[in-house]
């Protein structure tokens, strides 16, 4: 019964017009972002990254490093928004719209209730971001006629990286998978959101307004020693697949912190639910 | 089937249910009359186990709807004023999910209910394309699915064109006798409920005002109509001569007991009065609403 519960969430949350609009805006992006990629001053910049520490161009200006390119700029450009807007859409819209009503006049738990739409986004999130992980490498393949090798610079991170063709695709799936895992801390933080008695818009803006808050505080010098404390420093973690040894212990305290963050909204979110009237 | 004891329930400062007890009886129409925030949405959310009452019992079949809510709830079927579903999926698609949250699908079973609420033809249609009164009809379709002995309604009458409301309220008297629901509803429309039941509560801020038979309450006592010259003197005249108990607006009167209209009559005409107008009258249950409402009634007989 709980298989088919989440199968009829997962059914609600494919089927929304919204849905397939956005994943349309991603492809949109994706191709949009390809074409930026193809400016001269952009090509400039990345030909003479590479022939400054000796690579040649031709061997990494390729697909890989394309979808990788791709799939970074769609993330940072719409990701955030459209996986908040899905968590904070969930359980908001339903009580806002009555569904909710209806859905709580049958003999299901709420806790049952939630955690089924809970799981239902934390798929959806992931599908997405296979979905992105997919497309972009496919843009970038198809542009450039193939794989080629993956070369991976991340200075924040202190990564510099170039790979073949097999390696390369081999860090690319893995990043994506990662990745998957790590935007599960917006979907969790807007479902949590979500659950309190706000407008959906509301949940989406105020984890937007969280994460971005969460950035730009890990990125004032003073912060520099409590970096650790910022969710944004984990979610950089799927980047660190591209060390050219890669660092699973770090990568694993990460996804382990945002486990736990993800645990407490999930807790703070089911009590709001499960304390909380509904009344038309 | 449903019984309240010493519920209560606050939204903030604002009181929205106070110290209700109210006995719903098994088996029939019961009508959940008050005007908007009066409370009737609260307790219907309170029987729901979707408002957590402040204080008191909530219980359906016996059983605590707050200690076991869905043991409690697993004999009922509920619609809302504004029924919402996923749009963007069929009529058949949405009873399914709705269906599924708490029980297994049987498409035997949805095919009978969709039939009986007239929807074989569209079921297929997305419910985007619905109008308000084929999603009343999915609303109630899905409500029926889990063979309900209870069936509660919110307002599902509102915003329906007159012909949808009467569909709606013949559904609503097949659903009592011919399948034997017992019935909860809450409604504006005093029209409607007075075609659908007799036992009835009457809610004010909060506070329960009548809940009983309204139709056996005046059953022995009748009622006139009084219309003449110095209508104000003539009233107060009336009930001074112990002939009739209570006027209430338009020259509405109760008769005293055992009291005749020809003795209203001859007194008015005796005391110089120009008649012109006195007939016996049916209540309505506009006139009894109004009047609990007003609070014209004396305690006792509240």
């Amino acid at each position: 019964m709980f298989a088919t519960q989440l199968k009829n969430e997962l059914w609600k949350l494919a089927a929304r017009k919204r849905t397939h609009i956005g994943f349309a805006a991603f492809v949109l992006v994706q191709l949009t972002i390809l074409l930026l990629l193809q400016l001269p001053k952009a090509k400039r910049a990345f030909a003479q990254l590479l022939t400054s520490n000796g690579y040649l161009p031709g061997d990494y200006y390729a697909g890989l490093t394309l979808g990788l390119l791709i799939i970074v700029f769609t993330i940072s450009l719409l990701g955030a928004l459209y996986v908040a807007l899905v968590g904070g859409d969930v359980v908001a819209k339903e009580v806002e719209d009555g569904g909710m009503r209806m859905i709580l006049s049958r003999p299901i738990s709420r806790l049952r209730l939630l955690t089924i739409k809970w799981l239902a986004c934390a798929i959806y999130t992931f599908v997405l971001m296979l979905f992105l992980g997919v497309t972009s490498l496919l843009a970038g393949t198809i542009y450039r006629h193939g794989l080629g090798n993956l070369f991976v610079f991340v200075p924040h991170e202190g990564i510099f990286s170039a790979f073949d063709t097999g390696e390369g695709l081999y860090r690319y799936c893995q990043s994506v998978l990662v990745l998957g895992i790590v935007t599960q801390i917006i979907t969790a933080v807007a479902f949590m959101f979500s659950c309190f008695k706000v407008k959906p818009a509301a949940a989406t803006i105020l984890t937007l307004s969280v994460m971005f808050v969460d950035f730009v505080l890990r990125n004032i010098p003073y912060f520099a020693s409590f970096q650790k404390y910022f969710v944004s420093y984990h979610t950089a973690c799927w980047v660190r697949t591209y060390n050219d040894v890669i660092p699973w212990w770090s990568i694993g305290e990460s996804l382990a912190y945002l486990t736990g963050i993800g645990a407490t909204c999930w807790i703070i979110g089911a009590m709001v639910f499960c304390a909380r009237d509904f009344k038309s | 089937m449903i019984t309240l004891r010493n519920v209560s329930k606050r939204f903030g400062k604002r009181v929205a249910v106070a110290n209700l007890n109210l006995d719903i009886p098994r088996g029939g129409i019961f009508g959940l009359l008050g005007h908007n925030g009066a409370g009737k949405s609260t307790t219907i959310g309170m029987v729901l186990g979707q408002v957590t009452p402040d204080a008191g019992s909530v219980q359906i079949g016996g059983i605590d709807v707050f200690d076991d809510r869905q043991r409690a709830l697993a004999g009922v079927g509920a619609i809302f004023e504004a029924p919402a579903f996923c749009e963007y999926l069929s009529g058949w698609r949405n009873l399914r999910i709705l269906c599924e949250y708490s029980a297994p699908f049987d498409p035997g079973r949805a095919r009978e209910v969709v039939e009986l609420v007239g929807l074989t033809g569209r079921i297929d249609d997305r419910v985007a394309t619905y109008s308000h009164g084929m999603r009343q009809r999915l609303a109630l379709a899905q409500a029926l699915l889990p063979r309900p002995e209870l069936l509660i309604l919110d307002e599902p009458s509102e915003g329906l064109d007159p012909e949808g409301i009467h569909e709606m309220r013949n559904l609503i008297l097949r659903l009592n006798r011919e399948w034997g629901l017992t019935i909860l509803f809450s409604s504006h429309l005093l029209a409607e409920v007075q075609q659908l039941c007799s036992d009835l509560a009457v809610m004010r801020e909060g506070e329960l005002l009548f809940a009983g038979n309204w139709r056996e309450l005046d059953a022995d006592r009748q009622w006139v109509k009084i219309r003449a010259d110095r209508q104000a003197d003539a009233e107060r005249g009336l009930q001074s001569a112990g002939l009739v108990d209570l006027f209430e607006y338009d020259g509405r009167g109760r008769l005293a007991t055992g009291v005749a209209v020809p003795q209203l009559a001859a007194w008015l005409v005796s005391n110089s009065f120009a008649v012109e107008a006195l007939h016996p009258i049916e209540r309505t249950l506009e006139d009894f609403y109004l009047e609990t409402i007003h609070n014209v009634r004396d305690a006792a007989q509240k």
